[in-house]
């Protein structure tokens, strides 16, 4: 086996991670989601695009070459569309891409702006049809009566095409901008979830949808509250959660209803068990910032199905499911910025939306920052560490050097200090592969995807 | 639309923030002198600050593009929040003692100022009135100090808060969803408080979000609170608040 030519050493580095492809993309990135086997990464951008990357199969010949990930399938999702009757636009952007675990030889997709969610199917073409009878090789149509005998078309192989055909659209069953979408365990469902109303639909039924959580006050001026996210949980097909805007969570049970007929509409006097996680406020600290930064901008179960993470505007929290008033963990993000906060109210940061994200044994959570950073956290030994996707400090195989910020005091070599920060460089787009340590990370118009080096 | 350019240096508001830090332990002996500590009066600026971004993100909206309800409520809120900060300081009480030209708030809203905190906005910090009542030093930059607070409130104010409200998305979608849903008479009840606002009101936004309070706040002599009569008294007291918050 080859050396790496380069000391890697365990104590000084979280997680050694190097570059795996670095990406230019046409336009702004604003979802990535590897799929359940992380063989598919996908990615969505502001101008309603989805970019599918595939990994390669480890050839023998080079075993320590990780298998790399190249575009498998490029198609529009969705395009700009204009609501006449508001008077205004509907943006193309794609907010979240949720894959369905694979069924068979095609690999599916939902992908969603405000409005809409449609599912995808890509599937491989490699053979086709020839030796039609009514048809020459062009396509043109025969001239029956030319034809004197017949024959069976015959498969014959042809270059790889990789084709993206929506399947099924799921629409007009929101008002207000769609944040985030969820496939469910049983495989046959999924919810929508927007400012005001979770709704739930079965993937083969396009024109009808459940109804599931509705926050909407009888009087808009009384509107304190939005949902900012929602997720089922990873096995239990009649649990899901979803967080507001007041930083609080809510764990619903939808077991009382399985027991109405699926084909009559809901009401919202549905009635949902229903448990609220919420840490008690800290008189301490309030400003007039704390609701704006106890806003809850993710949700994310474990893949043990035991805990929930959510992140705010400074911290991520990670929840026990059996206790439901305070966190388990709390890991400052940039706490840094606390002092900042009136600044990054003037200039709007304050209301960016950061995802996070758990590797694939819950083990480690990881986020992004400002200044093209996200962090890592490891549970169990309570360390953390600031990286940088950057393409000066990505170098093909160089491994990835942690970042600190300083905050005070003397600033030292490599150290950066807060005001130096760029809050245009945002990280607020991350995923984990399901089982390896491999992570995209989205930095604007970039993609990075970083690996593990193992020799 | 979002703020967030290239690399700026920060703007002062950092360095409001730093004070109010700073002086978080101190005031102890501040408070024997006449007026309120440094970190209270940071606290006041910053309060004054905020409030003006507030509003300003509020009436500032793109056409055609549907807004952001989490952002509009968020916005909102912070701004209720700074209304009741201000409520229970004693801003906008109609005592005689209170001057609203001694009040820290008209000086800084009679300045255009959407980014810079006031002290730079006026060069120095000194000209800002930290005491209360009766305090000879009015801040002598304003040419143009109004004689008297019951003044009716310029066109630009009206249409400001009209702004406001056009802004907050949320409450005209409001009306649209309606129509497909069900009929939803709130608009209609015969709430005194929402019926003059449907009225044409002048300070939309004030009577939707300090109704409620008003009604807490006046005292037991008035009339019932629900009365026209009392809403239209709140809102002439409210006449010389709208001044000191808006922008002329």
């Amino acid at each position: 086996k080859k050396k790496s030519g380069l000391c890697v050493c365990p104590h000084q580095h979280f997680l050694p991670l190097s570059a795996l492809l670095i990406v230019f993309a046409a336009d702004i990135i604003s979802t990535v989601e590897f799929n359940s086997s992380g063989e598919l990464l996908a990615t969505g951008d502001k101008g309603g695009r989805v970019v599918v990357f595939q990994r390669e199969q480890e050839s023998k010949s080079q075993p320590q070459r990780r298998g790399e990930y190249n575009v498998y399938s490029t198609f529009q999702s969705h395009e700009p569309e204009f609501d006449y009757l508001k008077s205004l636009e509907i943006e193309e952007k794609i907010n979240k891409i949720k894959w369905l675990p694979q069924q068979n030889a095609a690999y599916f997709l939902l992908s969603t702006n405000d409005k809409t969610v449609k599912l995808w199917k890509i599937s491989e073409r490699d053979k086709r049809p020839e030796g039609y009878n009514l048809k020459d090789e062009d396509g043109r149509i025969k001239d029956p009566s030319t034809i004197t005998s017949l024959r069976v078309p015959v498969l014959q192989p042809m270059d790889l095409m990789v084709e993206a055909t929506a399947r099924r659209v799921f629409s007009n069953a929101h008002t207000y901008h769609i944040n985030s979408i969820s496939v469910n365990s049983d495989l046959q469902t999924f919810i929508s979830t927007d400012d005001l109303r979770v709704n739930l639909w079965n993937l083969e039924i396009t024109d009808r949808s459940f109804n599931i959580v509705d926050i909407k006050p009888a009087n808009m001026e009384e509107l304190t509250e939005v949902i900012t996210s929602a997720e089922f949980h990873p096995q239990q097909c009649h649990t899901f959660a979803y967080s507001s805007s007041k930083g609080s969570i809510r764990l619903c049970d939808m077991r009382q209803a399985a027991l109405c007929d699926k084909h009559c509409k809901y009401n919202c006097s549905l009635l949902l068990s229903v448990v609220d996680f919420e840490e008690p406020e800290d008189p301490s600290t309030r400003s007039f910032f704390s609701e704006i930064i106890s806003s809850i901008s993710d949700v994310k179960f474990s893949h043990n199905g035991r805990y929930l993470m959510t992140r705010d505007y400074l911290t991520v929290k990670v929840w026990d499911l059996q206790m439901e008033n305070k966190p388990l963990e709390t890991y400052q993000v940039h706490d840094y910025l606390r002092g900042k906060l009136c600044s990054l109210y003037e200039n709007d940061c304050i209301f960016d939306k950061f995802e996070c994200v758990w590797n694939g044994s819950d083990s480690v959570i990881m986020t992004g920052s400002y200044n093209n950073f996200f962090r890592m956290f490891d549970r169990n030994t309570k360390r953390d560490v600031t990286l940088e996707a950057s393409r000066e400090n990505s170098k093909p195989r160089a491994i990835l050097k942690p970042r600190k910020v300083c905050v005070g005091g003397k600033r030292r070599k490599d150290e950066i200090s807060v005001d130096s920060l760029d809050f245009s460089k945002k990280i607020l787009h991350t995923t984990w592969h399901p089982h390896e340590n491999i992570i995209a990370v989205a930095a604007t118009n970039n993609l990075y995807i970083f690996q593990d080096k193992v020799n | 639309m979002l703020g967030c350019g290239v690399k700026r240096k920060w703007s002062c508001l950092e360095e409001l923030e730093v004070e109010a830090e700073q002086d978080g332990d101190e005031g102890g002996e501040d408070e024997l002198l006449v007026g309120p500590s440094r970190s209270e009066m940071s606290r006041l600026q910053q309060r004054q600050v905020v409030l003006g971004l507030c509003l300003e993100k509020l009436q500032r909206y793109q056409v055609g593009m549907e807004l952001s309800l989490r952002r509009s409520v968020l916005l909102i809120n912070t701004l209720r929040q700074i209304q009741e900060d201000m409520r229970s300081d004693g801003v906008g009480t109609c005592s005689p003692d209170v001057h609203p030209d001694s009040c820290i708030l008209r000086d800084d809203f009679r300045e255009d100022m959407p980014v810079t905190c006031p002290g730079c906005a006026e060069g120095d910090g000194d000209n800002l009135s930290l005491s209360p009542p009766a305090s000879p030093e009015s801040p002598s930059q304003e040419a143009n100090s109004p004689p008297d607070q019951q003044k009716p409130l310029p066109a630009a104010t009206v249409s400001a808060f009209s702004d406001a409200v056009n802004a907050m998305g949320y409450l005209s979608d409001f009306a649209l969803d309606d129509i497909f849903e069900d009929i939803d008479t709130s608009m209609y009840e015969t709430s005194d408080l929402t019926s003059a606002w449907a009225s044409g009101s002048l300070w939309p936004v004030s009577v939707s979000l300090w109704a409620d309070e008003d009604v807490k706040m006046r005292p037991p002599a008035h009339s019932s609170p629900g009365s026209l009569q009392s809403c239209l008294m709140d809102l002439n007291e409210l006449d010389h608040i709208m001044e000191i918050l808006v922008k002329s």
